[in-house]
């Protein structure tokens, strides 16, 4: 029988949503929604707001997670961080609302705003982003075998037998569609220089 | 000549194996020292794992939207505190405007009242015979004014305005005597009845100046300014001077 997220401990949940448990992972996000929601919407946000914010820190946290970057320090360590995070986004949002409002008219301030933007979006933070595009654009048979091998972690012996193919074969055209992946993320530079 | 991007599918394979940890110790020191000698492997290292971290990524983000589902049906939480938003432009706004409130409070009406202290005198009522018995109940109440029971006064005059509401004596007189009383509210609708009257009214200059000085008190300088300009007594110009410095 599979664990409920109650009954996991903070280093059993950080082991769950690292190895992309599907079962966990909609526990995590289902447990702590609405904590969000309500807080959004007292402050001045809609519900497709909250759920955007919600997602976008949601995605966050497990990155943080599957990057080592969190470190719980108690048993609820990682829900208050979800829901901090997800209170820091809105709070973002709100305050570079207020202040586009308040300074519509400010030329200098708003290519100033530009300018950090782009600057602390790194280099890094740009090619994960090429790469999630390609990804999303990818033709459905490459989607699903990536998915599963990727982020389902499934061996490659069960793809092979859910695809009806030999594993050898399941394995090249993993290779293939990792190629046509990376055609798709480096395909804008070279038709930039051929021009 | 080789293609610096290419990466062979054996390649590849190790790359992948190393990002997902399925390394015997020896094959991990090797790569690892590979990784610090070769910029170019370590750069297509680099490379794949970003691929592999992309997908994950966007194969959840994929997924969000099916969790969602599921939160539909769950009850809502309520919310305690509101968040608060140091907003310094904002907060610069807000204290200049409290800051030219309290200016205007601060300059405006302490020098208002200072000028209506200066200025207002008790207007000392007519002269009180005890031969005039035509008009007794209004002189009665004339003396209380004098002796500075204005409420009675005020009372004992208000029954008399009642049958008589366009008298211009009484009601200029109830005017001051509410103005004597510190009831400067009550003063003003009396002291207007009086300025407005079209008769003849010989204390007209004073009840101009009276009710100047009611609107000085209540803070409104440009219609303290009008009365006092329709009286002609000395003090109306000096204290009209002072309100147009």
């Amino acid at each position: 029988m599979r664990k409920s997220i109650h009954a996991l401990s903070q280093t059993e949940l950080i082991d769950a949503l690292k190895m992309n448990n599907s079962y966990i992972l909609k526990q995590f996000y289902t447990l702590h929604y609405k904590k969000v929601e309500a807080l959004v919407l007292k402050n001045s946000g809609s519900t497709e707001q909250a759920k955007d914010v919600y997602q976008d820190a949601f995605i966050t946290v497990w990155t943080h997670v599957k990057n080592d970057k969190f470190v719980p320090k108690n048993d609820t360590a990682l829900q208050g961080y979800l829901y901090s995070i997800a209170k820091n986004k809105w709070t973002d949002i709100l305050r570079s609302k207020a202040y586009k409002n308040s300074n519509v008219l400010n030329e200098t301030t708003l290519t100033e705003i530009k300018d950090n933007k782009e600057s602390t979006t790194n280099e890094q933070e740009l090619k994960l982003k090429a790469a999630m595009a390609a990804f999303k654009n990818l033709d459905q048979p490459c989607k699903q075998l990536l998915s599963d091998f990727y982020f389902e972690k499934k061996s490659l012996k069960d793809i092979a037998q859910s695809f009806k193919i030999e594993e050898n074969t399941a394995r090249n055209k993993k290779y293939r569609c990792m190629q046509k992946l990376r055609n798709m993320v480096i395909a804008p530079k070279k038709e930039r220089i051929g021009r | 000549m080789e293609d610096k991007e290419y990466i062979s599918k054996e390649l590849f394979e190790i790359i992948e194996r190393y990002i997902k940890g399925n390394m015997t110790l020896k094959e991990l020191q090797d790569i690892n020292q590979l990784i610090e000698l070769d910029t170019d492997f370590k750069q297509k290292v680099e490379e794949v794992k970003t691929y592999i971290h992309g997908i994950e990524t966007q194969a959840l983000k994929e997924k969000l939207d099916d969790f969602h589902e599921a939160t539909k049906n769950q009850p809502n939480v309520a919310q305690k505190s509101n968040l608060i938003f140091l907003n310094f432009k904002r907060i610069a706004i807000a204290a200049a405007f409290i800051i030219g409130l309290g200016s205007i409070w601060y300059f405006s009406i302490p020098q208002n009242e200072k000028l209506y202290a200066k200025y207002y005198k008790n207007d000392p009522g007519l002269p009180t015979t005890m031969s005039s018995t035509n008009n007794f109940e209004f002189y009665s109440a004339m003396v209380k004014y004098k002796h500075g029971e204005y409420k009675s006064a005020i009372q004992s005059w208000n029954a008399l305005v009642a049958k008589t509401p366009e008298n211009d004596t009484l009601n200029y007189f109830i005017g001051v005597a509410h103005l004597a009383n510190k009831n400067v509210d009550s003063a003003i609708p009396f002291l207007e009845r009086t300025v407005q009257s079209k008769k003849d009214f010989p204390l007209i200059n004073d009840a101009n100046y009276y009710l100047g000085l009611a609107y000085l008190k209540e803070g409104n300088t440009e219609l303290a300014k009008q009365f006092l300009s329709k009286s002609n007594n000395d003090l109306s110009k000096e204290l009209i001077l002072k309100l147009s410095d």
